[in-house]
Order: structure tokens, then sequence, then C-alpha cells
């Protein structure tokens, strides 16, 4: 059983804070503990540039190989690097998406010249990416898309058209990889491309959409006939699914980890405000704090316990149950910081819609157990696949 | 006790609640978002033709004279379209308040002008309360009741100074409410004040609990039809057994928080200083199911149930807003627990289900 990290990770763990610690410091002190959830479409240029920083430090990509710029670091100190990151208020991660999940995809499944042109680019914190999966009609069932690409045989190029929905950040980001239909005839899973296209052509258009919140950190995003080279095109024509399940895997894996220290300073914080205003003093209130403190352990433990199981330096089946709780302790984390709050919880401080860190805290909880697969698409995961009980009727209901 | 409701008050309700669902679109309760004073004038003129803010106030003062239990199920109504003007506190709350100051024989020469007022749809008047840190609709008032203590005042609208706040609820007009106490205003004192007052909270979440309940079964009915609509796997997501259940789970708390707000209602028609048991258990059942509605409905919307664009974060923030307003669930399972665990507590099946328990309830406040 492993219950703590080793000696080396320990020092491994200084190491990352030291540098965290001199480095959110100066012209990046102000973007501290800002850029989270709810916070994204802040700095946006103060964050770009503090990812350049962290890309001198080697900060960037560290679970890369060392031939690509990166520190080839294990999965534990994968955990200790977002922890500590957590730890230190390091801002919002623009380069999130490249790192964690273009670069991961590139190196399993792209090919020699796709490493070459990509990967160096979102190393040195210079490229931005965000995901183009979703569309109107594909979402819990993404096999249901209808973008569709097709190769020009006169201009060389795949021209690409249809719509993407809920695209992080596109409108600050520079690529974004898109899921597209190659054979019209196809269905469901088959005949499906994965393509590199760049935001910055005439045929994608980017339109936010505002969130209940009153900010806009989604998009939907146009293309029509959008253009990239005959080399942008990730694996075979129709091994779309498949890469885009590899990328799933490397989101699922240990970029959710790290997050649970996000989590911890958020606890702190409503533990701060319930001594402050003396909703600690209310015994409904104490006992949540101790059941969300609970939580919160647990969901370590079993990460500790995710960790112990890996020889070859995968993430394990228990992975599988991750999203569904930590979504859920999230989401009651959100209630609890309202009712810590109590008739505060109403007011915004800042004139329209400039919510403070708990009142977003609060409402985007509410998407975390709907965005990357929902709560109910999380359980049919686990009974079917983990438990193997038998599949869900689809198509037409009676 | 007598659940049922005569054929004249669903009659009224229908005509209420169809007028309500064609003037109180979301398209107009957002049109009211930009409006200079949030608020829909010609709405308002055909809620008051209605003969709304009359319905509770005595006959020999010049109103319809009806009871709580009569208004009940407009309240909800108004809930169920998410109402951004406060027409269900200006009807339960202020007017019950100002008849029982007139009643009492207390107050001054403005009670009873600002009731002809009212009723005359010259006049608004707004409430505040030492449980509520703000006023709804606060800038749209003429007159005020406010307190201090267990003095309640009566107070022209160049009295009292107001401080904008902004809620999280776009439709709510929230202000701080300040005022110089002076003789010349005060309506009420001592135990006939703090009556007026512990009438007045048990009113207001007597009419927050309605208009929950309201919002709650349209939160529900806004989601069977996206469930119904929205395809995926080949089907209506709604097929699925995880996200119908959602929906089902909230039908069954409305309707078990249905009998509990009638009672509530009867008794705070009956005797609204000795209704604090009733209400609070109304109001608790009413936001945990207000609650469990936001959460699953949002839920079965998809990442559409958090977008700006989508109507149901009318809903759901008004939700959020009024399970705290006059008094949270704490606030009202504190007084539960309280009333209950009394050295002299009227426990046992007698009162619980005993043909006297209403007046002995009633009798022990």
């Amino acid at each position: 059983m492993k219950l703590t990290f080793s000696a080396a990770d320990e020092l491994f763990r200084e190491e990352v804070a030291d540098w965290l610690n001199d480095n959110l410091t100066g012209e990046f002190a102000e973007v501290r503990y800002r850029g989270g959830p709810g916070d994204e479409h802040h700095f946006v240029t103060e964050r770009k540039a503090w990812e350049r920083r962290l890309a001198v430090g080697r900060w960037t990509c560290i679970g890369w190989p060392e031939q690509w710029g990166g520190r080839a670091a294990s999965i534990e100190q994968q955990v200790i690097f977002h922890e500590e990151y957590a730890r230190a208020g390091g801002p919002g991660r623009m380069g999130h998406i490249g790192d964690t999940l273009t670069g991961p995809t590139l190196l399993a499944f792209g090919s020699e010249t796709q490493k070459a042109t990509y990967l160096p680019p979102i190393r040195n914190g210079e490229v931005f990416w965000s995901q183009g999966y979703s569309e109107p009609g594909a979402g819990s069932d993404l096999a249901a898309i209808r973008s569709r690409a097709e190769f020009d045989e006169d201009a060389g190029q795949w021209k690409i058209t249809g719509q993407k929905v809920w695209t992080s950040l596109a409108h600050e980001s520079d690529y974004v990889f898109v899921l597209a239909r190659i054979d019209r005839d196809s269905t469901r899973h088959h005949g499906l491309g994965f393509f590199l296209v760049a935001l910055n052509q005439p045929g994608v258009t980017i339109r936010p959409i505002t969130q209940l919140t009153g900010t806009a950190e989604f998009n939907e995003v146009y293309f029509d006939e959008a253009v990239c080279g005959p080399d942008d095109l990730v694996g075979a024509p129709g091994d779309g699914w498949k890469v885009a399940m590899g990328l799933l895997g490397f989101e699922r894996g240990v970029s959710t980890l790290g997050q649970q220290m996000l989590f911890q300073t958020e606890l702190d914080e409503i533990i701060r405000i319930a001594k402050v205003n003396g909703a600690s003093r209310d015994p409904d209130i104490r006992q949540r704090i101790a059941e969300a403190h609970i939580g919160l352990k647990t969901m370590r433990y079993n990460s500790m316990r995710m960790l112990s199981g890996t020889e070859d330096g995968s993430l394990s089946r228990e992975a599988m149950i991750y999203k569904l709780y930590w979504s859920s302790w999230h989401r009651n984390l959100g209630k609890l910081a309202m009712d810590v709050l109590g008739p505060d919880a109403e007011l915004i401080e800042n004139g329209p819609y400039d919510l403070n860190r708990l009142q977003s805290l609060f409402l985007f909880t509410r998407a975390d157990t709907i965005y990357g697969g929902t709560n109910q698409i999380q359980r049919n995961l686990i009974a079917e696949r983990a438990l193997g009980m038998p599949k869900e009727p689809r198509g037409p209901a009676k | 006790m007598n659940f049922t409701f005569t054929q004249d008050q669903l009659d009224f309700q229908d005509a209420v609640a169809a007028m309500l669902r064609s003037e109180v679109t979301a398209d107009s309760i957002r049109a009211r978002w930009s409006a200079t004073d949030g608020t829909d004038r010609t709405f308002l003129k055909q809620a008051h033709d209605l003969g709304l803010s009359s319905m509770l106030v005595p006959e020999a003062l010049g109103g319809l004279g009806l009871t709580t239990g009569d208004f009940i199920l407009l309240a909800e109504a108004c809930g169920e379209v998410a109402l951004p003007e406060p027409i269900v506190e200006s009807v339960m709350v202020v007017l019950p308040m100002l008849v029982d100051i007139l009643d009492q024989g207390l107050g001054n020469s403005d009670v009873q002008r600002v009731i002809d007022g009212v009723l005359a749809g010259d006049l608004r008047v707004a409430v505040g309360h030492a449980i509520n840190p703000c006023i709804n609709y606060a800038d749209s008032a003429d007159w005020f009741v406010l307190s201090e203590g267990d003095n309640v005042y009566l107070l022209p609208r160049e009295a009292v100074v107001l401080e904008a706040q902004t809620s999280v609820d776009p439709s709510r007009r929230l202000f701080l409410a300040s005022f110089t106490t002076s003789a010349e205003y005060l309506v009420a004192d001592g135990d006939a004040g703090a009556n007026l007052l512990r009438a007045s909270l048990n009113r207001g979440a007597l009419a927050t609990s309605a208009q929950l309940v309201g919002l709650s079964r349209s939160m529900v009915d806004q989601s069977v039809q996206y469930a119904t609509d929205r395809e995926q796997f080949g089907r209506s997501i709604g097929a699925n057994q995880a996200v119908k259940h959602l929906l089902a789970d909230v039908a069954v708390q409305i309707e078990y928080a249905k009998p509990v707000l009638y009672r509530a209602a009867y008794t705070v028609g009956v005797s609204p200083t000795r209704a604090d048991f009733a209400v609070s258990h109304a109001k608790s059942a009413a936001a945990r199911t207000a609650l469990l509605a936001s959460r699953h409905c949002i839920q079965v919307h998809g990442a559409m149930g958090y977008t700006w664009e989508c109507d149901l974060q009318i809903w759901v923030k008004r939700a959020w807003a009024l399970a705290r307003e006059w008094g949270d669930q704490g606030f009202h399972n504190n007084r539960i627990h309280e009333w209950l665990l009394r050295k002299n507590a009227l426990l046992g099946p007698e009162f619980t289900f005993g043909r006297g328990s209403l007046t002995d309830i009633a009798k022990s406040g």
C-alpha cells in the first residue's frame, strides 16, 4: 500500500514549490488564483505570458518524453506538480489542452511530421489549442457527429464543414482538433477522421456562448470549408474514433488528480469565511464541513490507491469512478459555500455579474456533473463496463 | 381540515393563471431586465383590474374579503411564471399587515390612505423585515413598512434612503433601506409591533413557499419538454430511466409539498401569529423541493441548462434566491425543532392526527 510519496518525489515537490514561489511574483503576482473555472476569461494575455515563463523553467508538458522537451515525469511527479501548482495559486493553464490532450495524442498516434510541427510550439507556450468534439446533435452521443471532411484533390487540402459546440476558449486559441466524418455514407464511430485545424482562417467563425454566470468561456465554432493540410489528419481516414477515444483516456487520466489541491484551497476558503461570519457556529454547517473534508480525503486516498496499482505508469480501472465522485462532491461543495455565505450569497459585490470566487464556484459546479460525461453516462459506464451489466437499449423508444 | 378547493377557487385560479401565462413570458421577463424600473406597467394594470391587489382586504375596507387559503393557488401560479414584480408579497404580506394595524386601532391617518391608494391601483408599498437584508423592487414603492426592534413605521418614499444591490437573479431589484426613526411615522410598538412582525414573517414565508412550489412545477414542465424533444442515441433522452427518474423524484416532492403548503395557508388565515410551526414546515419543504428541482432540471437540460440563453436560468436563479428569503431552511428547521423539543410540546398521535390538533396547535403557537 502506498500512503506517501518517495523521498525523491518529495524533493521534486520542493523543487516545484520553490520555482513557483520564485516565479509567481512581479508581473505574475496578479494572476495568482485567477483563470480557473468561472474565471477563465480573465488575464488571458498575462496567462499566455505565464505559459512562456513556465516553458523557460521546463514546467510545461512535464509528462512528455525528453526528446520533445518534457521531463518524462512519472505519474507521481505529475500529480505532485499539479498539487503544488494549485497550492501556489498558479493561474488557470492556457496551455492545458495542448499539454495534456493534443500532445499525448500526437505522441501516441501522430506522424513524425505532425510531432515536429505541432509539439515544439505547445512545449514552448507559444501555441494554444481547443477541442472540437461535441456538436449540437452529438453530446452524450458523441458518435452522432455530422461535421464533414472532404479531400480537395485540386487544392491538395482537407475541407471541413460543420458546427462544433462547447468549445472551451476557442476565441483565445490558435488551433482546434476536430472530429469529422470523412466517409459520407458512414454511421456512428466508423468513417471519422481526427483533424488539426488552424482557427485563424476565413472558413472558421467563432461565436461565444454566454453561460448562466454571465461569462463566456465556451463557444460555438462554425466551419465552412475550413482548410487544413494533407498532413493534418491524425492516423488513417476512419481512425478518428480510435484517436478520439485515446485522447479522452488522457483527459480522464493524471491531469484530473492534481485538482484535489484546488478543491482543498476552496474548502479552506469556505472554512475561513465560516469562522469569520459566524456560520461555523451552525451545527448543520459544521457537519457539512466535516463531510466535505471526509469526501476530499477519500478522493485523495483513492488517488494514492490508483497510483499504487500502476506498474507500467498507466492508470488502473479505479479511475473510472473518479469523475462521478469528484463532480458530485464538488457540486455539494458549491452549495455548502452558498449556505456559509448566507444572505450574502445572493448579492454581487462589484456590479452586474462580477461574481466572487464562491459564487463562481457554486454556479460552475452546477456544470461539473454534466461536462466530460454526465453523471448518468458515468453510471452507465460503471454498470456496463466495470460491472458487465446488460447494455441500455438504444434506438427509437417504443 | 379540507384539502379540496371549491369550484370558484379553481375557476378563479384558472383565469389568473391563463392571464399570467400569456402576459408573463420568458421574453417579457428578459425585457424587464433592461427596463429602467424592471416593471411591465401594462401587466400591473391588468393584474390590478383582475382584482388581485384587493383579494385579501375585508369587504368593509373595499376589498374582496377572501382568505389566505383562497389566494394560495394564485401565489403558486405567480411562481410558476416566475413573475418578477412582488405582487404576491403585496397581497399576502403588506396589505394584511396594514389591515391588522387598522383593526387594532393603531397607526395614524396614513394607514387608511395608503390602503385606499393600493386598492385604487395608485400606490405601491414595500415591506422590510429584519430577516431579509434587502427589499425587492423597493425603487418602485411609494410607501414603506419598516421596523426597528419591535417598532413598526409606515414611511413615505422621501423618508427612506435606498442603496441598490445586485442579485444573482437578474429579475430581482434589491435595495438596502435605511431611515431615521421618527414618532411621526410610528404605527405600532411593544407587543403589538412584535406580533405584526411575527405575522409578517409567517405571511412572507408562506407567500415564498407557494412561489417555490410554482417555480418547481414549471421547471419540471420545461424539463419534461426538453427531455422529450432532445434526442441522443436515436431516441428521446427522457426514454432513459436515469433521466426520467430525476424528474419523477421532483414531481413526488412537489406533490408532498402541496398539502403542507395548503395547511399552512389555512393556519396563517386563521391566526398568523400562531402559525410558526405550520409555516416553517411549508417553507422548509418548498425550499427543499425547489432546490432539488433546480439541480435535477439543470442536469436534464445538460450543457444547455447552464447557458444564459436557456430560459431555465430564470427559474433556477429565482428558486435559489427565494429558498433563503423570509428565512432559510436552517432558520425554519430550527423553529420546528425548538417547538418539538419544548417541555410542553404537544407530541403524539392525538396531536398529529387527532381531530383537535389544528386548534391546539393554533392555541399553543
